[in-house]
């Protein structure tokens, strides 16, 4: 078969034009493969972390947080602010029928002023009850989070002594989270009792009127909540919507049923898209690959002649494609990925979309399947177009060439 | 080495007045010997590329069978039919048939090279197309030569494994004179080696070089005593 190569790489280099062409259809399939898959599995990956972010059945914040945005914005896409809930009403929601287990979680913005770093989002969450943040924060830190720590989000800028102040005070960043692509990444994680000594400065050193009437130490900006087994996390919800005039309360399935049916929306239409430019390209190589054929009946009945057996032609051609698909694919990965980060934070931006990139090794996947895709549907329009020249007579094959 | 055909003929589909086919080639039997150039000579349409063909093991006969050697050869399977064309007939078709990819003397070495490489064929090809007076355009591509260049460099190939038989179909057409006076003495060479070489032809030139002459009319092949 290393002469079927050899005669192979001859052809390619000695048509230059009708290879180049032939590299750039393949290309132009792969790319298109490759950025198709990768926005749809990154689309599929944010709606994923938004669901592992979510973890509660119920979730539960006081009607003033309506004014910052609603319960999906504040749980989804981390915009919180200072509003909280009493001591009653946190103690009513834990005993309504149904309710297995309760976590609270504190949110407080801090000032864009001298005493921090930066004017960022919060969020103070118990490790004890905890079943929402510290799954996500185990993917990155396996430590302790202890008192005076804090875990941010992979967007929030961390100086070199791994130190950021809030309220006049400096915290010990024990751990960068994995990228959400939510706003969630620009978010500031710690204990619960390290945000009450945060509330507390905030209160003493700007005079926060929110805190005005709150107790601190027994307080929550929200409630995640889990529902026993046989109860209806909607029907829990609508229990303590009535009976709890002062708290807003959201079945989570509800919150992401939105997003994931707009999600799947338009996952659903870029993979048509891309079978559709998938197809649009099979026809055209198919057609491509037939017009050669023919074109080429000569020179495939010059090769019978001096003595190439039908197995011999047919690695010739196949050979000749598959060179080219490789070729072709390596040119079409070269331009889309790099092309997929920016193309990922275009969509993002001017979609709102959550997006989270497949990580490396899904990436390397993704990679193979759009160079292996095309190179087999090449080589088996290839093996067609020679089966049906290796089965014509060549006598009759020379006399169609002439 | 042998080539035989016993009643060979073949039909093509043609659509026509009374019948949908006409006969290229009626039933045929033919012997190439050794040492011997023969000639077919006819009209265009006669039916001779058709014979040799058949003979060539390019196109399967509707009847008869073609044996080279003791093997019928339209009864070895595809692989085997291509070794012995590759190995024991040197064919030279009608038209130009070089391999545009490739350079004259890549082209001619391919013949050797298909089932193996052998270690002289490098020196052997250039040795051939030396002989057919294109030495000098071994490392020039076979769409960059003219006719005459091109149909040298087809012999050269078809000569590249020594076969005992080669088959050579139209190999003067459209030459001057001077080109198909070399391509006969090659041939004639060849022959006077012991080999057989059966020339297809029109050209009245030619057939002064032929040890043995036929003449196909109609798809019928017959003897034509030599003058």
């Amino acid at each position: 078969m290393k002469f079927a190569f050899n005669v192979s790489l001859k052809n390619i280099r000695r048509r230059p034009f009708r290879s180049a062409a032939l590299g750039a259809l393949v290309m132009l399939l792969t790319i298109c493969l490759f950025l198709g898959a990768e926005v749809i599995l990154s689309l599929q990956g944010g709606l994923d972390a938004y669901r592992s972010r979510l973890g509660a059945d119920v979730i539960v914040t006081p009607s003033s947080a309506s004014a910052h945005g609603s319960v999906d914005d504040i749980f989804l896409q981390g915009i919180t602010g200072n509003y909280y809930m009493s001591e009653k009403d946190i103690k009513k929601a834990a005993d309504t029928d149904g309710v297995q287990s309760i976590s609270r979680q504190f949110y407080l913005t801090s000032a864009k002023a001298g005493c921090c770093s930066a004017r960022v989002q919060i969020i103070g969450f118990e490790p004890e009850t905890d079943f929402s943040v510290l799954p996500w924060i185990k993917e990155s830190y396996s430590g302790e989070i202890r008192n005076g720590d804090i875990v941010v989000g992979s967007e929030i800028s961390v100086p070199s002594d791994r130190q950021i102040k809030f309220y006049g005070k400096k915290y010990n960043v024990a751990a960068i989270l994995g990228k959400t692509g939510t706003g969630l990444d620009n978010a500031v994680f710690t204990g619960y009792d390290t945000i009450k000594e945060m509330a507390r400065s905030a209160a003493d050193i700007i005079s926060r009127k929110e805190f005005s009437g709150v107790n601190i130490d027994n307080t929550a900006s929200a409630l995640l909540i889990r529902v026993k087994d046989g109860y209806d996390p909607q029907t829990v919800a609508d229990d303590i919507n009535i009976h709890i005039t002062k708290v807003q309360a959201k079945a989570s399935k509800s919150m992401i049923s939105g997003l994931s049916d707009g999600l799947s929306g338009i996952s659903g239409i870029i993979a048509v898209l891309v079978g559709a430019v998938w197809v649009f390209c099979f026809i055209i190589m198919l057609m491509v690959f037939a017009l050669l054929s023919n074109e080429r009946k000569k020179e495939f009945a010059v090769f019978r002649i001096i003595g190439a057996s039908g197995k011999m032609l047919t690695a010739v051609m196949a050979g000749e494609t598959a060179v080219l698909c490789l070729a072709g694919s390596a040119a079409g990965l070269l331009v889309s990925v790099p092309l997929c980060f920016p193309l990922s934070d275009m969509i993002h931006s001017s979609l709102s979309l959550p997006l989270l990139m497949p990580d490396g090794a899904v990436l390397a996947a993704l990679c193979a399947g759009a160079a292996v895709i095309p190179l087999i549907t090449g080589v088996l329009i290839s093996l067609a177009s020679a089966v049906r020249i290796t089965k014509a007579e060549t006598g009759l094959l020379l006399r169609e060439g002439a | 080495m042998k080539l035989r055909a016993e009643g060979i003929s073949r039909n093509f589909f043609r659509k026509g007045k009374n019948t949908n086919f006409f006969t290229a080639v009626e039933k045929t039997d033919f012997e190439l010997e050794q040492g011997c150039l023969t000639e077919i000579t006819g009209h265009s349409g006669s039916g001779k590329t058709t014979f040799s063909n058949m003979l060539c093991g390019l196109l399967t006969p509707d009847s008869g069978r073609v044996f080279l050697g003791d093997q019928s050869l339209y009864e070895l399977d595809d692989r085997k039919r291509s070794y012995l064309r590759n190995r024991y007939i040197g064919i030279i078709p009608q038209g130009q048939t070089g391999l545009h990819g490739l350079t004259v003397l890549e082209n001619v070495m391919l013949q050797a090279e298909m089932y193996g490489s052998t270690p002289d064929a490098r020196e052997k090809a250039v040795s051939l197309l030396e002989a057919a007076g294109i030495g000098e355009l071994c490392e020039v591509y076979s769409n960059e030569l003219s006719g005459g260049e091109l149909r040298r460099m087809v012999i050269a190939r078809a000569m590249m494994n020594d076969p005992p038989i080669l088959i050579a179909d139209e190999p003067t057409g459209d030459l001057d004179s001077e080109t198909t006076a070399l391509i006969l003495e090659l041939f004639r060479k060849y022959a006077d080696s012991g080999n057989a070489v059966l020339m297809v032809t029109h050209e009245k030139e030619a057939l002064c070089h032929a040890d043995r002459i036929f003449c196909m009319e109609k798809g019928i092949l017959s003897s034509v005593p030599k003058k």
